[in-house]
């Protein structure tokens, strides 16, 4: 018997990475869930490795778009039923500059990919919850959006968005049943960390990689890097009947980085 | 297979309410625990109700007290052989007054009870887990340990002390296996609060235990209490495997009260 039994959850970006961790911590618990992302063949191998046969399902769809964003949501409700869970989790940044250098196509792309992803899948899964008087709805932060960093504002800018949304939504669905929180973790390697931080690294001034993934390390308490399974739990706890009475949270899963 | 199979635990105030809870899932999830508690009679009780055996015992004395916090751990690893979970639970108030009418007597009791006592029982835990190299302390804050409510200034004085220790001990072992959190609920109607909830109303110039109790949870989103389950939820998540990289945390279980 899972936490999760019965319920149906929709996760962006869910090929790789957190969102693959998350989608198989949501699976393991009992929901039947969804993954999206761009590349429909990443999606079928991604299932094809999951093994979860009927219980997962893969939306090919862009976030960078509302269209994209609104059809995995209906997409998700026409394959189960209904939809209990999302967890905003697709977001990154390329084309980094100091602010004084940006470019405003830079700007304009992480806020698409990032605040605007997570309010047009939020809106809309809304949609959905409030009539049926419950929902989760998890936005992947990171610990950029409590802090900033040099070299990074179109991706700490969006970050931070993302938490004040969580926060407004938050107090809006309080007593309908519904939470909405942020989960904000600090550097995790995956695939996407390995596409875009190289160019991250360049723009805060570091000489390599290897550097910008140290930085974060040493400013956490635990001197490493996180986990994708560390934000998986914390993703079943917010979806978990006990989750009830958790909501407008950043939740930080830094290894002790941010400070508040 | 539990989460904490093979693990052991204590916990001041464990007797009832929160602290209660979190024994109950901690010897769910396979732990050994002690739990501490000033009243012998609720001690005896709270054993035959966990009708746990051999995995639960229990220490009396008063948490306000130094001896009783040290010998609390002491006795856990006399008993149980070692200490991998460190709550420090217990805490409250006795008397409320506003700052102008505040006696050094309630004061004082108030650092003893919610400050010192976790610094007492942290300091000796670390001495037994830096050799071993595994840890979890979790400590009981308060919603009150970022706000603040009027005729209650020791207990959110002591609950803004203990969120700063938390962080500082979290930073000095992030790297020694150690974990140092601490949990924020939110108004939880809790035994302690139907035993001094009556008075503190008074003392903040409400109309009763209801009103007070109204007041905590219309500052939040879920306009309800929050639960002893939803709390001891959390502490499972932080004291297992999966809470390996959560550090200097603290982790709201506020129904969307705090603002940060």
């Amino acid at each position: 018997m899972g936490e999760l039994d019965g319920r149906v959850a929709c996760v962006t970006g869910g090929t790789r990475g957190i969102g693959r961790a998350i989608a198989e911590a949501l699976l393991r618990e009992g929901a039947s869930v969804v993954i999206n992302g761009r590349s429909e063949e990443k999606g079928a191998m991604a299932l094809e490795e999951m093994g979860a046969g009927d219980k997962a399902h893969f939306i090919s769809a862009d976030v960078k778009s509302r269209e994209g964003c609104e059809s995995i949501i209906s997409g998700t409700v026409e394959k189960y039923g209904k939809i209990d869970i999302l967890v905003a989790n697709a977001g990154g940044a390329s084309n980094h500059a100091p602010v004084a250098e940006l470019t405003d196509e830079a700007m304009e792309d992480s806020l698409v990919w990032n605040f605007w992803h997570t309010f047009w899948t939020m809106r809309a899964a809304l949609g959905h919850m409030i009539p049926q008087g419950w929902g989760r709805i998890i936005a992947v932060s990171s610990v950029e959006g409590k802090v900033g960093k040099p070299g990074l504002a179109i991706y700490v800018s969006a970050k931070h968005a993302i938490n004040g949304l969580v926060k407004s939504s938050a107090q809006e669905v309080g007593t309908l049943g519904i939470t909405v929180n942020a989960v904000c973790p600090g550097l995790i390697e995956t695939d996407i960390v390995k596409e875009v931080l190289p160019v991250a690294a360049e723009s805060m001034g570091l000489e390599s990689y290897e550097a910008a993934l140290d930085l974060f390390a040493q400013e956490s308490a635990i001197k490493r890097l996180n986990e994708v399974e560390d934000v998986a739990e914390v993703c079943v706890l917010l979806t978990s009947e006990a989750g009830a009475g958790i909501t407008g949270s950043l939740i930080s899963i830094d290894g002790g980085t941010a400070p508040y | 297979m539990g989460k904490l199979e093979g693990k052991v635990a204590c916990i001041t105030g464990g007797t009832r309410s929160i602290g209660r809870a979190m024994a109950e899932v901690f010897v769910a999830q396979g732990a050994k625990v002690v739990v501490n508690g000033r009243d012998e009679e609720k001690g005896q009780k709270c054993i035959e109700e966990m009708d746990a055996g051999d995995s639960v015992s229990f220490f009396p004395g008063d948490s306000s007290e130094q001896s009783t916090v040290e010998g609390l751990v002491d006795h856990t690893i006399e008993t149980f052989g070692q200490l991998d979970i460190c709550c420090l639970n217990s805490g409250g108030v006795q008397m409320t007054a506003p700052v102008a009418d505040m006696t050094d007597e309630e004061w004082k009791l108030e650092v003893d009870w919610n400050l010192n006592h976790v610094f007492w029982g942290m300091r000796k835990a670390l001495n037994h887990m830096i050799p071993r190299e595994y840890g979890r302390i979790l400590v009981t804050s308060s919603v009150e340990g970022k706000l603040g409510k009027p005729g209650i200034p020791g207990y959110v004085a002591t609950k803004h002390a203990v969120n700063g220790l938390v962080k500082v001990a979290a930073q000095e072992v992030g790297t020694l296996g150690i974990t140092v959190n601490a949990i924020l609920p939110g108004v939880v109607e809790t035994d302690i609060l139907r035993d001094t909830g009556p008075a503190s109303a008074v003392a903040m110039g409400l109309d009763g235990y209801d009103a007070l109790v109204e007041l905590f949870t219309s500052d939040s989103a879920i306009k309800r209490p929050n639960t002893v389950e939803e709390v001891a939820a959390v502490a499972l998540l932080l004291a297992s495997d999966s809470g390996r990289n959560i550090t200097g945390t603290l982790f709201p279980v506020d129904g969307g009260t705090m603002p940060y």
